[in-house]
């Protein structure tokens, strides 16, 4: 883990000369770099050209019209479509042809939109298969898991296909958790929740970045979204449209009418 | 409303005949009863109500249901493993039985007839004429060392056949889906089953010395190889379970028979596992074969073909999937399979425990065990 200190995302903004000084580019310490991307499923391709970066302790939301690859973007990431050429690479290191269980080795974690947990282990059996490429699974990271959300730690022995929707959720977060991840994948974490839970959720997400680890996050929830990260991608058509600092790009008249719903 | 109605309509049809079949089990239950207490009730055309069986008799015909019903449960395991995690029904399940009998024995004859014939004779389980099995002496009496080293050899033996068949055959084909592998699984059961008739030959044979093997252990008559085989299976379903719940390795076979796909993001190293399962279900089916032969005492080449069918039995009857349903579902139907002879003739106590199937099947379609995952 880097920095934990909180820092200001937009001191970077203008550091790019080829930006205008209202962009929020991307900073230089980033961990993940994506460049002229593309990617899709067998022979059908979905991104083209996509650029990316998250950095260092960086919480970054990509949103977008329905369709637009956003999940895609993911789990090209992670390993999990066809790539068909660019480059990804993580800490410096490219990591676009290596398969999802060595990209885990490298310090990603991943949560899949739905299906996230496996129903029939108990609680802390999800969270231990989180650690199974470790020897020995943490005591210490279970714990801090169960700190994180403690409901987890009351309900360690039950099978996490008989738990409520938002504590699958946590089930899910926590078994990304477990390999203290520098960077987070979230697809969607707040679909499916009730309207109560969703705050919550982003709450959460908001400690896990604060704690330095990078997220970068797909949400259908864009306001929300793009209201608490630090910098939102908006994807169209499996391509770049713009980056800025997500407070920004809500406040955009353009993004909102196209994206936002208004 | 429409739809309630519908629902309604449905489960009225089909309440009858299950209230006919709770009537017939607890008539047959009854009856049970009055034969043990030698109640006869005569009905019509010679057809008697109960009758007279002696506790002995009922017990043995349980005990024979136990016993069939472990070799059964201990073969669905890997069947019903290779079901949940590999996602196709593997009819070679039953070869790969064959082949832990033939390997296994051929191992404890050769221990335990060593110099009384010709090694190659030995190890081909008696393929040529030579000495008897009573000479050879291959029983848990006189040659114990003998029939554990055949265990251990099923075990190995059909471990490596299988994984082998597996890079062959299985692995290529991974991502085809269940009914590709299917096919190809009869394919490999009928090539596998003419290897081991072309290497031990077509003979139905004898292979287990009987001389003292059955005894009386505080008042009760045991053939100490069916009391061997109870106490090898207890033990491999015990070890079975405790791996599958306490280890590292077994919760990511629950994990991965639960969700593949998110097997594979969480970092679990999922060939590694279908490797292990491989390995796991291959050794119970072998030792399962074993355990068959010393049981029931002779050998051929295609008794595990014949077992199959009531191992999918058992395993579909007890949840695929879980290898807590293969093990219940193989004592139902071993136990119905034994126990149905107090009614009718050897010839058709199969069809009755096949009917049991499709019985628990019409009311409980997802098995005795649904819902639980290799677990």
């Amino acid at each position: 883990m880097s920095d934990p200190e909180p820092v200001d995302r937009t001191r970077d903004a203008g550091a790019d000369e080829t930006r205008t000084d209202a962009d929020v580019g991307a900073p230089d310490d980033a961990i993940l770099r994506v460049r002229d991307l593309d990617a899709g499923y067998g022979e059908l391709q979905i991104l083209s050209g996509i650029d990316l970066d998250v950095g260092d302790g960086e919480y970054v939301t990509i949103v977008g019209p329905n369709g637009a690859g956003k999940s895609t973007v993911m789990k090209t990431v992670f390993g999990l479509t066809t790539y068909l050429g660019g480059t990804i690479s993580f800490e410096s290191e490219p990591i676009h042809e290596l398969p999802p269980e060595r990209i885990i080795h490298k310090g990603i974690s991943y949560v899949p939109q739905s299906n996230n947990v496996f129903d029939g282990l108990t609680v802390r059996e999800n969270l231990e298969m989180g650690a199974y490429i470790l020897d020995t699974v943490p005591e210490s990271r279970i714990e801090a898991v169960y700190d994180r959300f403690p409901v987890l730690r009351d309900r360690r022995d039950q099978k996490a296909g008989t738990m409520s929707g938002g504590q699958r959720q946590m089930v899910a977060m926590g078994r990304a958790l477990m390999l203290d991840p520098d960077l987070l994948l979230l697809d969607e974490p707040s679909a499916g929740l009730a309207p109560d839970l969703v705050d919550d959720m982003f709450d959460r997400i908001d400690e896990i970045n604060e704690n330095g680890t990078a997220v970068l996050m797909v949400e259908q929830n864009a306001t929300e979204a793009l209201r608490r990260c630090d910098r939102g991608y908006v994807l169209t058509q499996g391509q770049n449209a713009y980056t800025d600092a997500g407070t920004r790009l809500l406040a955009d008249e353009e993004v909102r009418q196209q994206f936002l719903g208004g | 409303m429409g739809a309630t109605k519908l629902l309604d309509r449905g489960r009225g049809s089909r309440s009858l005949p299950l209230l006919l079949a709770w009537l017939v089990g607890i008539l047959l239950v009854l009856d049970i009863g009055a034969r043990l207490a030698g109640v006869e009730i005569p009905l019509a055309a010679g057809r008697t109500f109960g009758g007279s069986m002696s506790v002995a008799q009922f017990g043995g015909l349980v005990w024979n249901g136990v016993i069939v019903g472990l070799i059964f449960g201990l073969a669905g395991i890997g069947l019903s493993m290779t079901y949940s995690i590999l996602n196709f029904a593997n009819f070679s399940h039953g070869d790969l039985i064959t082949t832990g009998a033939f390997t296994g024995w051929g191992a404890a004859l050769l221990v335990s007839g060593w110099g009384l014939a010709e090694a190659g004779t030995l190890l081909l389980v008696r393929a040529a004429s030579g000495p008897s099995p009573n000479e050879i002496g291959a029983s848990i009496i006189q040659a114990p060392l003998a029939i554990a080293i055949g265990v251990v050899v099923a075990a190995v033996a059909t471990v490596l056949v299988t994984v082998a068949i597996d890079r062959v055959v299985y692995r290529p084909m991974r991502d085809r889906g269940g009914i590709a592998l299917l096919i190809a699984s009869i394919g490999v059961a009928l090539g596998l089953r003419y290897v081991v008739q072309f290497v031990f030959g077509s003979r139905s044979r004898g292979v287990t010395a009987t001389d003292g093997v059955r005894t009386t252990i505080a008042g009760v008559s045991v053939n100490l190889h069916e009391l061997t085989l109870f106490v090898v299976a207890l033990v491999l379903m015990g070890g079975m379970h405790l791996l599958l719940q306490r280890t590292k390795l077994g919760t990511a076979m629950r994990a991965m028979a639960d969700n593949k796909d998110l097997a594979l993001v969480t970092g679990i190293p999922t060939e590694r596992v279908v490797t292990a399962t491989w390995i796991l279900g291959g050794a119970l089916a072998g030792v399962a074969g074993y355990l068959y032969v010393l049981e029931r005492g002779t050998i051929e080449f295609n008794i595990g073909w014949f077992l199959l069918l009531f191992i999918f039995a058992a395993v579909i009857l007890g949840g695929i999937g879980s290898i807590y349903g293969a093990i219940a579902g193989g004592l139902v139907i071993g136990l119905v399979h034994e126990v149905s002879l107090v009614w009718i003739s050897g010839d058709f106590n199969a069809a009755a425990a096949f009917l049991i199937m499709v019985i628990v099947l019409l009311y409980r379609p997802e098995g005795l065990f649904s819902g639980v995952t290799t677990a």
